[in-house]
């Protein structure tokens, strides 16, 4: 970009809004993934007046545009492989509204998941989508990403929440769609196509979002299992028994290993376990559905079952999953975080195919993750300074993807594909699919501005 | 050939341990009040692997980014990558100094040298307590001694009326806040310390400053000192003090006493003897958000620093509708006095200082009625 340029930027949003200084633009050049690039500047709008102005002058002069949120993606979803400016909405991070009567919030793009969650609770409801970094994460990332969590299997994703959306597409127009009804077939749902989209149409500036009552008791329970084809069992016979337990989450034998290792967590020799709780709003319909699930775990072989009963107990079995990602994270200089999803019923599979890979590259994968959705997370070790185990990774990951694929899976089920898995995408959609996702991106975004780069939509 | 930090094997691993979760955002007082992804510490620590790996040159941009942290600690309690910012920033700020890159301390580094304290300050005050031998002696500090005298005379009234038998010294800088931008502690005015401390026969080092406290008790300076030393919520905890206060009472965990100290019960023992109505904070004990005053932020960035004790105070009145906010660290105390809008209903105290005033009133009521 040129001097002139960046003065217009300047002019649009204010001096103290605007920075090209190098040191401040390095930390812009990554996020949690392994990718990075430079942008040229950094904005930070106010206001979606603001971002319209800033979007209809990147667009008249072909300049990339990267929206960012808190930058915790995982996929190298904010990345600006070809450079140009990075609109950080940090700071439009208003609750504009919340309507307990109506059932909904409105949010600007910035706020911060857990900053609209205390904000809810104090009225009895939540915002329920709740991924790992919901303390920093905001809700403009969460709707680019389609953010999950732990407790999707229960209750769904970003999507299944957002009713409305401000958005300014990527000629600087600015698009309200979406209603504020909990029930609406009015035209397509364009709302819903912008969530999961990973700012390669637009930039998201307001967020209208459906909020639950938050339950008012929960039973958590844990179990081990010596054998993967049982805790398969005990899995899918729970999710087909009528309840819906509202996390279902496990922690494979490598994972279960590095944590024994390396914390003071007390934890048996196990192929699996499994973690897992109700929720509801009286004691007995958590009871009740609690009974359910330890009658099948009981009927497939588990070699410990352990139930909470009280809130010190419940965190003390939460331990060993809430400690899983820092454990492997401080034993490893590097890693990458995966997410394939695959059917269910396959997560036995799943999990002896990433063994077999792991194996075969003479790499460490711990996988855990959310079982009752189907959604796992490989967390690959490697060395990012030895060039062989890059490669190797780069290996194991395609090998992963390919593996998932085979499974009636997906590559992702909460990252997103951002830059990691842009050149996996053909692996999963043919090419009728990619040139209608093409078509879309082409239609909105003739001149390529928003994201370039991501989710392989360059053709 | 670019020039590069020194850093050994160890500091290298503890830089590229980040996994850039981002997770310090949430926590970082001075990201709280600038959005800038360089302000937290992944930023930070993003920017001293590119100088490590040789992708970013040395510059006095990345002397300026190191500068703005308060050093408080947060990051660290909250890191799942078992990162310690603080000790990392303080490490890189040294090798900048080494470099040529002399931040605004090199004349703090000078001033202290000169004038024994922080601000330049020719005149000590004194608050005409006993000098010489007895079983305590109190070590004020800088910020008590040339910013919150008041507050410290209260203290100092409080030790009186409990019947402690303790001295002051001629003391001077303990100089350990230089070791947190890019300097050392300066050997003479330690030895000055330890030599008018042990001249007293004094068994107990009480000090009203918990930077003052970690340094005394922790320094390599001082480990000739041979007292015990004591932060004085440390000392106070098992004192019956005769006042109570019906008011809401909160209380703010100073970064050096709380995170790194470890003392977060003592205070908290001696407001519950005197405050039957005491509401903590949402953030409180170890992931109580700073006040924006500790490693040289306060001197290098004013506005800021000032509008992070604002924010701290705001939540803490929203969160604890308290009339009395009570800390025991000079300089929080100092920021967040300063900091104060007149629209900020809370009256701000070191708790020492509280229980004086109580004692005050208590004796004020009885006149009347006599």
């Amino acid at each position: 970009m040129s001097l002139g340029q960046m003065r217009e930027l300047v002019g649009i949003v204010g001096k103290e809004n605007f920075t090209d200084t190098l040191e401040e633009l390095v930390p812009y050049s990554y996020d949690a993934s392994v990718n990075a690039h430079r942008p040229d500047c950094v904005v930070w709008p106010e206001s979606t007046e603001q971002v319209s102005e800033i979007v209809k002058f990147a667009n008249d002069r072909r300049i990339p545009l990267v929206p960012r949120g808190a930058g915790t993606s995982l996929s190298g979803g904010v990345i600006p492989i070809n450079g140009g400016i990075i609109i950080d909405l940090s700071r439009m991070n208003r609750i504009l509204d919340v309507k307990i009567e109506d059932r909904y919030a409105l949010v600007q793009a910035g706020v911060v998941c857990d900053d609209l969650n205390r904000k809810l609770a104090k009225f009895g409801f939540v915002f329920p989508p709740d991924p790992a970094s919901s303390s920093v994460a905001t809700i403009g990332g969460n709707v680019g990403s389609n953010a999950g969590g732990i407790k999707g299997a229960k209750y769904g994703t970003t999507r299944d929440y957002v009713i409305g959306l401000q958005v300014v597409l990527p000629t600087g127009e600015i698009m309200n769609t979406g209603s504020r009804t909990m029930k609406c077939v009015s035209g397509y749902d364009l709302a819903k196509l912008f969530v999961g989209s990973e700012g390669t149409l637009g930039v998201v500036t307001e967020v209208t979002v459906k909020i639950n009552p938050i339950p008012r008791h929960a039973m958590t329970a844990v179990a081990t299992f010596e054998s993967l084809e049982d805790a398969g069992k005990a899995i899918s016979q729970t999710m087909t028994s009528g309840i819906l337990p509202s996390v279902m989450e496990i922690l494979d034998k490598v994972t279960l290993k590095s944590i024994k290792e390396n914390t003071d967590i007390d934890l048996p020799e196990a192929e699996m376990m499994i973690l897992t709780e109700t929720d509801g709003f009286t004691r007995e319909e958590v009871e009740a559905q609690m009974e359910v699930i330890l009658r099948l775990f009981k009927g497939n072989n588990p070699s410990l079952i352990k139930t909470a009963k009280d809130e010190r107990e419940r965190v003390d079995l939460w331990k060993a999953r809430k400690s899983a990602y820092a454990t492997l994270a401080r034993i490893s200089t590097g890693f990458v975080l995966d997410d394939v999803t695959v059917p269910i019923s396959k997560i036995p599979e799943l999990l002896v195919g990433i063994q077999e890979i792991a194996k075969r590259y003479g790499l460490v994968v711990a996988t855990y993750g959310h079982a009752g959705d189907g959604n796992l997370h490989p967390q690959i070790l490697y060395d990012e300074y030895d060039r062989e185990q890059v490669e190797k990774m780069e290996r194991v990951e395609e090998a992963l993807f390919r593996l998932a694929v085979s499974l009636n899976g997906t590559l992702t089920g909460e990252h997103g594909i951002g830059l990691s898995k842009a050149n996996y995408m053909m692996l999963e959609h043919d090419a009728v699919e990619m040139a209608v996702m093409q078509s879309i991106k082409r239609t909105l975004d003739p001149n390529n501005i928003m994201n370039p780069g991501k989710m392989s939509l360059e053709g | 050939m670019t020039v590069g930090l020194g850093f050994d094997e160890q500091q290298r691993k503890a830089v590229i341990q980040c996994s850039r979760c981002g997770f310090c955002r949430a926590v970082c007082p001075i990201f709280d009040v600038s959005k800038r992804a360089g302000s937290n510490a992944c930023g930070k620590m993003i920017l001293l692997r590119e100088v490590l790996d040789g992708k970013l040159p040395v510059s006095e941009g990345v002397a300026q980014a190191l500068m703005r942290c308060t050093t408080c600690m947060s990051c660290t309690v909250n890191c799942p990558s078992g990162v310690e910012p603080q000790e990392v920033i303080k490490a890189a700020r040294k090798e900048m100094v080494g470099l040529g890159y002399d931040n605004l301390f090199k004349a703090m580094g000078e001033v202290v040298e000169k004038y024994g304290n922080i601000y330049g300050e020719d005149e000590r005050y004194d608050w005409g307590h006993k000098k010489g031998k007895a079983p305590y002696v109190l070590f004020v500090g800088c910020v008590g001694t040339y910013r919150e005298e008041e507050s410290v005379a209260e203290t100092i009234r409080l030790l009186d009326l409990l019947g402690v038998d303790f001295t002051m010294v001629d003391e001077v800088c303990c100089s350990g806040v230089l070791e947190d931008v890019g300097y050392h502690v300066k050997e003479e005015m330690a030895r000055h310390n330890v030599q008018e401390i042990q001249k007293t026969g004094a068994r107990v080092l009480i000090t009203t400053c918990p930077y003052c406290f970690r340094v005394f008790r922790d320094h390599p300076s001082y480990k000739d000192l041979g007292l015990d030393v004591k932060h004085i919520t440390q000392f106070l905890k098992d004192f019956d003090f005769r006042v109570k206060t019906e008011r809401r009472v909160t209380y703010h965990d100073p970064c050096d006493l709380g995170r790194h100290a470890g003392i977060y019960e003592e205070p908290r023992e001696i407001i519950r003897k005197i405050a039957a109505n005491f509401v903590e904070p949402e953030r409180t004990r170890e992931n109580a958000m700073c006040c924006g005053s500790g490693g040289g932020f306060r001197g290098t960035f004013p506005r800021d620093s000032l509008k992070i004790a604002r924010n701290r105070l705001d939540r803490i009145i929203e969160e604890t509708g308290a009339e009395i906010l009570l800390t025991e660290c000079p300089s929080c105390l100092h920021n967040f006095r300063n900091a104060k809008l007149r629209r900020q209903k809370i009256e701000i105290y070191n708790i020492t200082e509280f229980i004086a005033q109580l004692y005050r009133e208590g004796a004020s009521r009885e006149k009347e009625a006599a």
